[in-house]
């Protein structure tokens, strides 16, 4: 073996002083420029180098298809993200960081109507002002734009109409702030004030003015956007019911409360081409919308995605402020800044959609569940945003983690007065999944069984099909339940705490990462792409369109490249910020990234590594399978001292050709079913969760304190364990608000009143309870490493937990969400007068003695659970089909089986009449089936 | 962004130079606000609300910032008048419970008795008070009605959301105000003034320059009791403050804040119970049911009138708690 590789000029040497230290720039190994502070390479972790590949690590949900590239170097390994010291010492530059040579600014002038025509724009006192540099309005780009290529609805500023307080009606550039809001002033505009409408009730009804036309297709004069209907499974199961349960819930819209406001930066450079620098999650349906908006080809565009100061879908929209300062940029032949403030951040909005959503659900004479009844009336506001899709999962993801008899589902989305509601953290699934939990609490009390155990007996397995047709591969479920089961010890407290104390359960289920990219079909273009990139020095350049909004999306990249190549992590370079250079990539939303951009590097990554084998082949003459990557070296398996170092190998294998350069690209399978709208809500993958948390009530204020969550969630693979834990416990926050106090309150006027981070409470950190982390692994087999996401569906849980505790606590049923301290209070004096009694403190809490079906749930969930584990384990590779526990034979279809098995996406019309209230869309025509009423 | 409205910001370093200068913007017709803290006045500002084009600053005064059992200058800063010795426990529980800690550090105890009224359909950015057409106490010019109460244009109802002043108020606390026209002490009860635009006494030109406490005060025992959503950051949506000479109920005095537009003592309440004598219990739930009907909170807060009403009667129930034992 040689003394190590040289880069320096000069003679070998000693290379160590007599002390032992060693001689400045004559270091044996490893040379300069091959990475790492380490000088000798550390050995093999086989902590984290799988049981089945020959490590120690543990794999009670079997083994995984890239056990083999593991190298116990990053994944699953606690990994600081890449870009903390950047944001720890103020160096990450969000988007008001930037700052161009002769910036301006821009400010846009805002509708104080709630609905109004505009009748005229007068511009010329704004122009004449000293200091504005351009003036524009929504004449400036005609071109609509919108997040979903279906439901393209906004315009850059409004043209014709505007349709909320807040909406954008012009926008100024002028040398600073100041100027800019004087001018703010000036314009003259002429409003033709039309009737608004708030309610989402209201906005069933046919109007003379509806907010937006869809021509042909929109439904008859309403406001309704969407409308879905699904029915799936047998609904005679539903009769004659065992327990059932009907709630009516009512639930404001909320906030994601990102510490960033949005701002903006455009540029025209001196080519002539956009740069647009932006805290986006999606910077490329961005790149897409400021191509239509602005009259120019793609390619003439960069958008560069600054750091993000907090997304949670509150930033994956693409904006008319971005299209703003473009326009105001190209007029003014300068770079034109906007910042926004507070107030403004609500009114471009895109949270949770305020909801009425009302849940029955049954359950037969073998607590088995027979039937979900959901209808969702969701408001919209004066965009569709991601509205389109809100209106399916609000329904769809309710199909699991139960195995159910059948499922009906009616939702419709309605435009209302008020700022657009879009895409938040847990996408449609959250308010849905906390009646749903809610509602099997209220049967397992009906049925005297344990809520625990009426779950676990109800259990979709791993490996198999929902009643919608979703595949199910990893699932992580009955562990959840039973761990933090476990932890909480709720089988001493569920029931048996005195008045005020509670404990809940609650569970979830999402997507990780949506099977269909919007703008494209999956079977002609990858999901994700992820180009690598490495030089003589040995740093390895990785260029991938995600967007890290915090998450750690760029560390997961790094993680699982530095896993495959054996490299430290710091050796890995992720470029994603610029859309010049990164491939195309969807975004951070549906809780993609990791699942989709991890196996997009690692595919990427592998064949890097394959190219540096063969090198090390040549150089050492044995076959790579007989070859180990570990820390910067490549060696013989048998002798380690045989080997070469990754840069002589990777030098090697550069001869003749220069810099490696490799490209991954990431494919869902094809699946799920053919229906109309059988693609919302499917994915890969599916992340599952189940959360206790533990309550104390005021009785006599009606104040809620979450005191303590136990959080397990099955995010399939903790890549960075560090990570998850901090997605688990943000969510919990989130979740938390959302229950307890965060709420968008419209007033008697339609207007938002409280825009401000004052009066829309966020929870401070003396409400935050201890969490305790659970993590979940089932080891996903087409997940990067196994992984799945972790990112939306821990916040799921967290609602139901908390209703069902307050239940707990205090006997009261509560489905007015956030549970704010009136809301209680009001449910406890229900509870007085129910009771009989005149001091709150005299109330009784609930008490449950279990009848004879709980010891059935506890044998059934005991078999299913040996079942469970086979399938996980693919040891029992049979075909599992909702409906298998009603049974019914998985491998015939259903409707051959079973007469009116339904599988229906259209009402029939004797159903009409007894449709939920967002099912009453489906009483109106659209258009082009109205013959010539209109 | 929110860009501060230019006002010319002064410094005088003594009272009479602070109330020379008062004399003189007032003789030149010029506005101006006091500022102390500034964590009330500046958000404000930031807001459009109500500017002025000059600001007189209280910070550089020798001597506003004693903090004794008997004086507490208007300069102290709450976070120090929560860790000073001798401040009475009840005024400590107070001040520790407003705002957050942050605000604490920099917020005042001239600057906590004189705060604006709030109404969240005032405290707003001036895009969105234009989209109300503007309200009473912010008119802009435009003489616009209350937003709270329609059809009435001559009384604000925006609620004082002070945690401090009622417990200075059950400790018999005199307020120390002086102006260009010379110094007046009274009674802090008697400092406020019902209106949420006039809010107190103070005329122009005049500040509050300290709180004295009479001696009796630390012979009393007391509690303060504050409703909020959060813990930290948030006003109070309504504020009960009691105390008595430990063994003695005869001494009960109480007071509310957060609830009307200025904070208020309730003797004829505590007489109307204490008539019959002291009952333990059963006086406690006379006097908090007699106290929640004497409060009209109205909706301009998070938390709903009615709710907060009937909170008052909670909140009363717990401040008195400690007479029975």
């Amino acid at each position: 073996m040689s003394g190590g590789y040289r880069q320096q000029p000069g003679s070998a040497g000693k290379v160590t002083r007599k002390d032992g230290k060693r001689v400045a720039g004559k270091q044996a190994f490893p040379p300069p420029g091959s990475g790492g502070s380490k000088p000798i390479m550390s050995p093999r972790d086989l902590d984290f180098i799988p049981e089945t590949v020959g490590g120690r690590e543990a794999q009670p949900a079997g083994s995984h298809v890239h056990d083999r590239v593991r190298t116990g170097t990053s994944v699953g390994k606690p990994t600081a993200l890449v870009d903390s010291n950047a944001k720890v010492t103020g160096q990450a530059w969000y988007g008001d960081d930037v700052r161009l040579a002769n910036e301006v600014i821009g400010k846009i002038l805002r509708s104080p109507h709630h609905y109004a025509r505009i009748k005229s724009i007068d511009t010329s006192k704004v122009e004449a002002l000293p200091g504005v540099l351009a003036v524009a309005t929504g004449a400036d780009s005609p071109h609509r734009f919108g997040v979903l290529p279906v439901t393209k609805d906004e315009h850059a500023m409004a043209v014709e109409k505007v349709r909320h307080v807040g909406d954008l009606v012009a926008s100024v550039a002028a040398v600073d702030e100041a100027t800019a809001m004087e001018a703010l002033n000036l314009f003259e505009v002429e409003y033709e004030v039309l009737e608004p409408v708030f309610d989402p009730k209201k906005g069933l009804e046919d109007v003379e003015e509806p907010i937006h036309w869809r021509g042909k297709y929109h439904l008859a004069r309403t406001n309704v956007q969407k409308r879905v209907f699904q029915e799936f499974g047998d609904r005679s199961l539903v009769k004659e019911p065992l327990a059932s349960s009907h709630g009516k819930w009512k639930m404001a819209g909320v906030h994601h409360g990102f510490t960033e406001p949005h701002a903006v930066v455009a540029h025209w450079d001196p080519n002539g081409r956009l740069q647009l620098y932006t805290p986006q999650q999606v910077p490329h349906y961005t790149h897409r919308a400021l191509a239509t908006v602005l009259d120019v080809p793609m390619h003439q565009i960069n958008v560069i995605r600054t750091f993000v100061g907090g997304g949670f879908g509150g930033k994956s929209d693409p904006f008319p402020h971005e299209m703003c300062a473009a326009i105001l940029s190209r007029k003014a032949g300068r770079p034109v800044r906007i910042t926004f403030d507070r107030e403004e951040v609500y009114w471009i909005n895109r949270g949770r959609h305020p909801s009425h959503i009302e849940v029955k659900m049954t359950a037969d004479d073998d607590a088995r569940i027979s039937g979900f009844d959901i209808d969702a009336l969701i408001d919209g506001g004066g965009f569709a945003s991601f509205g389109h899709v809100t209106s399916y999962y609000n329904g769809v993801l309710a199909t699991a983690p139960y195995e159910l008899g059948s499922f009906h589902y009616t939702g419709a989305r309605v435009w209302t007065n008020k700022p657009a509601s879009g895409a938040m953290r847990g996408h449609g699934a959250v308010n849905t999944r906390c009646a749903v939990e809610v509602g099997l609490d209220e049967m397992a009390d009906q049925m005297k069984v344990d809520p625990m155990d009426l779950r676990l007996a109800n259990l979709l397995p791993p490996h198999s099909r929902t009643i919608s047709g979703f595949r199910i591969t990893s699932n992580g479920m009955r562990e959840a339940l039973e761990k933090v089961r476990e932890g909480s010890q709720w089988d001493t407290k569920f029931r048996q705490m005195p008045l005020g104390k509670g404990i809940g359960i609650g569970c979830g289920f999402f997507i990780s990462g949506s099977g269909l990219p919007i703008h494209w079909d999956p079977n002609r273009f990858p999901h994700a792409t992820v180009h690598i990139q490495v030089d003589m020095d040995g740093g390895v350049t990785v260029h991938t369109g995600a967007a890290d909004i915090g998450q750690g999306s760029t560390t997961a990249v790094a993680q699982v490249v530095s896993e495959v190549l054996a490299l430290p992590i710091e050796m890995i370079h992720v470029k994603s910020h610029e859309s010049d250079t990164s491939p195309v990539d969807l975004g951070s939303y549906s809780s993609r990234v990791t699942f989709m951009n991890a196996n997009a590097a690692i595919r990427a990554a592998l064949e890097i590594r394959e190219q540096l084998l063969k090198a090390a082949w040549e150089i050492l003459g044995y076959h790579p399978n007989n070859l180990v990557l570990n820390d910067r070296r490549i060696y013989y398996k048998h002798d380690p001292a045989i080997g070469t170092s990754y840069l002589k190998a990777l030098h090697k294998a550069q001869e003749d050709k220069g810099a490696l350069i490799a490209s991954g690209a990431y494919r869902s399978p094809p699946m799920g079913g053919v229906h109309k709208g059988a693609a919302a809500g499917l994915a890969p993958a599916y992340s599952f969760s189940a959360y206790v948390a533990e309550v104390d009530v005021d009785v006599e204020t009606g104040m809620i304190k979450c005191t303590k969550v136990w959080a397990a969630h099955d995010c399939g693979k903790a890549l960075n364990p560090l990570a998850v834990k901090g997605q688990i416990i943000g969510s919990c926050h989130m979740g938390l608000g959302q229950v307890l106090s965060e709420k968008m309150v419209y007033g008697r006027t339609g207007h938002l009143q409280n825009p401000n981070l004052l009066d829309y409470k966020i929870p401070s950190v003396h409400e935050m309870p201890h969490v305790e982390p659970i993590i979940i692994e089932s080891c996903d087999p087409e997940g990067p490493f196994g992984a799945k996401e972790a990112g939306e569906g821990p916040l799921l849980p967290i609602l139901p937990a908390v209703v069902n505790a307050v239940y707990d606590a205090i006997g009261i049923r509560l489905r007015d969400l956030p549970l704010t301290p009136d809301v209680v209070f009001k449910g406890i004096e229900k509870g007085m007068k129910a009771a009989g009694v005149d001091d709150p403190l005299d109330l009784l809490p609930p008490r449950v003695e279990h009848g004879e079906l709980q010891p059935l749930l506890v044998k059934r969930a005991a078999e299913h659970k040996i079942r469970d584990q086979a399938r996980q384990r693919s040891e029992d590779t049979s075909p599992y089909v909702n409906g298998v526990l009603f049974g019914f034979d998985p491998n015939i279809p259903l409707e051959d089986q079973v007469e009116g098995w339904r599988m229906a996406t259209e009402p029939d019309p004797e159903q009409l009449a007894a449709l939920g209230l967002a099912g009453k869309a489906w009483l109106k025509k659209e258009q082009r089936h109205m013959d010539g009423d209109e | 962004m929110m860009l501060m409205p230019p006002f010319t910001l002064h410094h005088p370093i003594s009272v009479d130079a602070a109330c020379e200068l008062a004399a003189q913007l007032m003789a030149s017709g010029e506005s101006f606000d006091w500022v102390a803290g500034g964590t009330d006045l500046l958000p404000n500002y930031k807001w459009h609300i109500n500017t002025k084009p000059h600001v007189i600053s209280l910070a550089r005064i020798e001597g506003t910032s004693t903090i004794s059992a008997s004086e507490l200058g208007c300069m102290t800063r709450l976070a120090d008048l929560t860790e000073a010795n001798g401040v009475h426990p009840v005024i400590v529980q107070a001040a520790s419970k407003v705002a957050s800690s942050l605000i604490r550090t920099n917020a005042t105890l001239g600057g906590n008795l004189c705060l604006d009224t709030r109404c969240f359909w005032y405290n707003q950015g001036e895009d969105w008070r234009r989209s109300i057409d503007w309200c009473h106490k912010a008119d802009c010019g435009s003489g616009a009605d209350c937003r709270v109460i329609p059809n009435q244009n001559t009384l604000c109802v925006a609620t004082y959301q002070g945690d401090i002043a009622p417990t200075l108020m059950v400790l018999g606390a005199s307020v120390h105000l002086i102006g260009p026209n010379g110094a007046r002490t009274l009674p802090i009860q008697s400092f406020y003034q019902l209106d949420g635009m006039k809010k107190n006494v103070l005329e122009e030109g005049e500040f509050l320059l300290k709180v004295t406490l009479p001696e009796e005060a630390a012979l009393r025992t007391g509690s303060y009791q504050k409703l909020r959503v959060r813990d930290s950051w948030d006003f109070p949506e309504a504020g009960v403050a009691a105390s008595w000479i430990e063994g003695d109920p005869s001494t009960l005095v109480l007071a509310t804040t957060a609830l009307e537009s200025i904070p208020r003592c309730h003797p004829e309440e505590v007489a109307a119970v204490l008539a019959d004598g002291w009952k333990g219990a059963a006086s406690i739930k006379a006097l908090s049911s007699s106290l929640q009907k004497s409060v009209k909170p109205v909706n301009n807060t998070a938390l709903p009138p009615r709710y907060r009403r009937s909170m008052v009667r909670v909140l009363a129930k717990r401040a008195v708690q400690g007479m029975v034992k």
